[in-house]
């Protein structure tokens, strides 16, 4: 590309209008070389985040016509109890999921840090191997192992002298097989996570630990966990934000009853009824309220959780 | 300066690139259309019959996925994206768009009110405004049956022969007290559920489902109530295997025998073919108990941006003819919307060996001959959807069955948002 820098040697000009357009380039360059994400992440997050929250306020048919309504999407979202339901699944669903998810990571991560582990490799990478499976697949195949009459968990539960349960169909059945889905999925890469900062921390803690006698389980608890602190915040908050969006699991969980996961909504989230509204009955507006208030929601429980999870193993005995 | 002006106008291109809008590329070509269908009902076999007639037409077949996802994928185009030039959209589906008529062709400009006689018009009116313009010509419609199966039943000493069972239940009342012989002789249930194989089967029969004749929504009617009711009935006698029907347990089930009655429009018996192979011959058809009734068909229409309109428009007249149709079906077996064809020798003499050699052209064109139409409002599918997962909340022991009809309502009337 011929640029005037290029072509200037043989036609000098003043000098002191070139130092200003050096001074100008350089102060602009750092700009163009970040501007890619910028760009695109005003394309594709910030603008439909804003638009998100001006359809809010209308009622929006995609194809149709488009009334101002005011905050009246929001009013009839406060009565909604599928609205209210569908909250209190996504809490369920997040809690069930995180909670035991988070735990087994650290504690696989702090046995794969053991110095004395072998094929060490071999287990660090095959705990990824749920995360890499489509989550497709991995919803078919374990909506068909809790299946009613014919699930392999069934099946167990009959040789064990139980009766079947109905997981799809019951509130609590169908929370606890879609948060095995998500901590199936999930539990490997979180504990790649810890894996990775605990091989940043100085052996010799844990061999200074060790001197002093302390057991596996001393070392766990005072070494392990403070040293984890920083990243044990950022899995709470990526945990809290994908656990608040869940979508996939209890779309595909229970198919037959189309968005809403169960024929009372059982176990339908906020992200599933946004989509019900908006793609399933084309109410793009109440959608985006309900968009919005989960918005809301996300910020507030990550600012909370990054607090809480800061303060984990800060208190030194 | 100006490189960085330069990176910058690079960027924006990238972005706009990446971003889609790059505006309509190359010129329209009268003998290419895209055509934009759902997955699973073999469209592609009569693109290819087209295309082999007029080997100079390319048809560009895209099977987006299931009907909803069709209809999604159709909505987000018509709101601001690339429009095909023909698209097939699901009966229960297209009450939504012929609330916004104006982004279709009105087919009358192209000729279409030369052929609506054709088809059957109670079709033909879901189709078409209230001012007389016709959005979508029907190429199919999902007559009403049952599929038994012969050996089941064989063992539980009922008959076998399709007019013989078709005797045994010309009312819902009767089949649910053959259902109670079955569970009685087998001790094993008989239906495999009562949303859809009863409920779904009995409120398409009525002459008014969920809106009135002058269009008023209007779901707490008499007739609604009584295909709850019988359904509601069906349930308490103890004849439900309890499996929503498309569910893995569903078809697992029909593999293995748990049920031996499916309540099935013509749409679900190529499905019962993929989902349970190994029980090819073991079925036969039955007519429906309760008379008249239609659940499903679907519609092609061009949208009102489409390139291509004319050409598209020529695969309509010529596919969606009576004798098209009718070799439709003899190909594919979906009910043709053409009643001129119903006693075409073709039809009448179309058996299925994976049901037993039941004549499926005659039993399923009798079920829609003789209907009471109703009207379909833009709020069916949603009303539709929670009645049957009140009723699936019943056979799931969630709801009690006394209950049921006050809690549906109130469902209802959430979905509605009234």
């Amino acid at each position: 590309m011929l640029s005037p820098a290029a072509a200037a040697p043989d036609f000098p000009r003043p000098r002191r209008k070139r130092q200003i357009q050096q001074g100008a380039r350089e102060l602009l360059a750092p700009y163009a070389y970040v501007s890619p994400f910028f760009v695109l992440f005003l394309i594709f997050g910030l603008f439909p985040l804003l638009f998100t929250f001006y359809i809010s306020l209308f009622e929006w048919d995609p194809i149709g016509e488009h009334h101002f309504v005011g905050l009246a999407n929001f009013s009839e979202l406060a009565h909604d109890p599928r609205f209210w339901g569908a909250l209190r699944n996504t809490f369920s669903i997040w809690v069930l999921s995180t909670v035991p998810q988070l735990l087994l990571a650290l504690g696989l991560a702090h046995l794969l840090n053991h110095a004395r582990l072998r094929l060490a490799t071999l287990f660090r990478m095959s705990v990824l191997v749920p995360y890499v499976t489509s989550v497709a697949a991995t919803t078919i195949v374990f909506a068909q192992m809790f299946d009613r009459d014919y699930g392999m968990i069934n099946w167990f539960l009959q040789l064990l002298g139980f009766r079947h349960i109905d997981f799809t169909a019951s509130l609590w059945g169908s929370h606890i097989m879609i948060a095995t889905m998500i901590a199936w999925r999930w539990t490997g890469y979180n504990t790649l996570l810890y894996l990775a900062s605990l091989q940043a921390v100085p052996r010799e803690l844990f061999e200074a630990a060790a001197a002093d006698g302390a057991s596996g389980w001393k070392q766990f608890l005072h070494v392990t966990i403070p040293s984890l602190r920083p990243i044990i915040a950022f899995t709470v908050v990526t945990s809290t934000i994908g656990g608040l969006q869940v979508f996939t699991e209890p779309l595909l969980a229970n198919p037959v009853s189309g968005l809403t996961c169960g024929a009372a909504r059982q176990c339908q989230t906020v992200t599933l009824y946004l989509y019900e509204q908006s793609f399933g009955q084309f109410h793009f507006g109440y959608g985006a309220a309900v968009g919005v208030a989960l918005f809301v929601l996300v910020v507030a429980f990550s600012g909370i959780n990054y607090l809480l999870a800061t303060r984990i193993g800060s208190e030194r005995p | 300066m100006k490189r960085v002006l330069t990176t910058a106008a690079i960027i924006a291109t990238a972005a706009l690139l990446v971003a889609g809008c790059g505006g309509s590329g190359g010129k329209s070509d009268s003998k290419t259309f895209e055509f934009w269908s759902f997955a699973n009902i073999n469209q592609k076999a009569d693109v290819d019959v087209y295309t082999k007639a007029h080997p100079d037409v390319h048809v560009k077949l895209t099977e987006v996925g299931t009907t909803t996802e069709t209809a999604q994928a159709l909505t987000a185009a018509l709101a601001g994206g690339k429009v095909p030039d023909l698209v097939l959209i699901q009966a229960d589906d297209l009450p939504k768009f012929m609330q916004s008529p104006d982004n279709f062709v009105d087919l009358t400009t192209l000729g279409a009110g030369n052929i609506k006689g054709n088809y059957l018009d109670w079709v033909m009116a879901q189709s078409t405004t209230k001012d007389g313009k016709i959005i979508g010509v029907p190429t199919d419609v999902g007559g009403l049956a049952v599929a038994y199966r012969t050996d089941l039943f064989k063992a539980a000493g009922l008959p076998t022969n399709g007019a013989e069972v078709s005797e045994l239940w010309p009312t819902w009342d009767d089949f649910i007290n053959v259902g109670k012989t079955y569970v009685q002789k087998t001790g094993k249930p008989f239906v495999d559920n009562t949303p859809t194989s009863v409920f779904f089967q009995a409120v398409n029969q009525g002459s008014e489902r969920y809106y009135r004749a002058d269009h008023q929504l209007d779901y707490d009617n008499a007739q609604v109530k009584a295909a709850f009711d019988v359904t509601l009935k069906a349930f308490a006698a103890g004849i439900s295997a309890k499996q929503g029907s498309f569910s893995s347990g569903w078809t697992a089930a029909m593999k293995k025998g748990d049920y031996a009655v499916v309540c099935s429009p013509s749409w679900m018996l190529s499905q019962m073919k993929t989902n349970a192979p190994e029980t090819n011959g073991k079925w036969d058809i039955a007519t429906i108990p309760g008379g008249s009734g239609n659940w499903g068909g679907s519609f092609l229409a061009i949208p009102k941006r489409a390139k291509n309109a004319k050409a598209a428009w020529n695969y309509i007249s010529e596919m969606q003819s009576p004798q098209g149709q009718l070799a439709h079906f003899v190909a594919q077996g979906s009910l043709p919307t053409t009643p001129s064809v119903y006693t075409d020798p073709q039809l009448v003499g179309k058996t299925d060996p994976f049901f037993n050699n039941a004549p499926i052209g005659k039993i399923y064109t009798q079920s829609v001959l003789g209907i009471k139409p109703f009207y379909f409002g833009p709020l069916d599918g949603p009303i539709g959807t929670e009645f049957l997962n009140t009723l699936t909340s019943v056979e799931q022991g969630k709801v009690d069955p006394a209950n049921a009809w006050n809690t549906a309502l109130a469902n209802v009337k959430n979905a509605v948002r009234g």
